[in-house]
């Protein structure tokens, strides 16, 4: 083989993968954006990390071992990517430095909550963000993209029954949050 | 009270999620830094040429690093020009296979071709592409 054709065979094979790429974002980046807005309640900031999953995914594709469907493999790089983000130096001392002006109460930013608090729709939302962050992946996976147990624990690493006790759990934070604002 | 998660998808999407999408310039900028790592990565990696042609320049005696890579300038390699740095991290990639091993002589490193580099070498002359193949990828999993 003659280093033209050689070269040939790696460009098929690049052009594959970025399809593969491609097609997994059509299929799932709308999904994994969410998961990861989830994970760090910030829309740039989850875009910018949704990107980085996607490339990852390119570097890591040749390590897909079909064993897992492609769908939790995915999920499990976005799951483990948003983890060592929150767990970064960054994350740490330049976000949470930027979180602090959240909890200086402005009186416009009152007004405004009030009126959105009205909504239910809303108030669950803001209930689930508010979760820690162990029940909120859980109760995204199973009660937004409506993932199984056993491929919540796929993605998550996480033993089966602690995920039943931890959206039990969930559940009852839930409740109680709700009851309190009606 | 009912299951407050039995709205949660609905209102998921209502509130949080409402007109959020990861956008179609996203999506190119996730192929465009693919392209680049493609592009650089082949950069990085050696032809098959110029491997064998640093082991065969140190087949019969140690040389050093210039040394050799004037030899590579006399065979019409120029994978190393103005970036001979390269020829030192496959070098040093050489010798952690133990391809190649080295000894300091007067401050300068000289590197000979170990058995075990020689083996490779002929085998790699014999079934020309097969075993290149094969030397490349042992080289691309010393890289990682």
């Amino acid at each position: 083989m003659n280093e033209l054709e050689q070269l040939t065979i790696v460009d098929t094979c690049m052009n594959d993968k970025e399809q593969i790429i491609d097609q997994l974002m059509q299929a799932y980046s709308e999904g994994i954006l969410y998961l990861v807005f989830t994970y760090v309640k910030n829309r740039t900031t989850a875009e910018d990390l949704t990107q980085e999953i996607f490339i990852k995914c390119y570097e890591k594709l040749d390590q897909f071992n079909h064993q897992a469907s492609i769908k939790t493999w995915v999920y499990r790089i976005a799951s483990n990517h948003c983890k060592d983000y929150l767990r970064s130096w960054h994350y740490r001392k330049i976000k949470l430095d930027e979180k602090m002006w959240d909890h200086i109460p402005s009186k416009s930013k009152q007004v405004e909550e009030e009126i959105i608090a009205k909504n239910q729709e809303t108030s669950l939302s803001r209930a689930i963000m508010a979760l820690p962050i162990k029940y909120r992946e859980v109760v995204f996976l199973h009660y937004y993209e409506d993932l199984t147990l056993a491929e919540i624990s796929k993605v998550t690493t996480i033993n089966i029954n602690t995920i039943k006790t931890r959206l039990k759990r969930a559940k009852e934070l839930l409740k109680d949050k709700m009851l309190k604002e009606v | 009270m009912k299951n407050p998660f039995d709205d949660l998808k609905c209102a998921m999407k209502e509130t949080i999620f409402k007109d959020f999408s990861f956008s179609d310039e996203r999506k190119d900028a996730v192929k465009e830094t693919i392209r680049e790592k493609h592009s650089s990565q082949q950069l990085h990696s050696w032809k098959e040429k110029t491997i064998i042609a640093v082991l065969e320049s140190v087949q019969h005696e140690s040389k050093h690093g210039y040394d050799i890579s004037t030899h590579l300038f006399q065979k019409n390699d120029f994978s190393f020009q103005s970036n001979e740095g390269q020829l030192y991290t496959l070098l040093h990639l050489l010798e952690n296979k133990g391809i190649v091993t080295s000894k300091w002589i007067n401050e300068k490193k000289y590197y000979l071709l170990t058995m075990k580099g020689i083996k490779h070498l002929a085998n790699s002359k014999q079934e020309s592409t097969k075993k290149q193949v094969s030397l490349k990828h042992l080289l691309e999993e010393a890289s990682l």
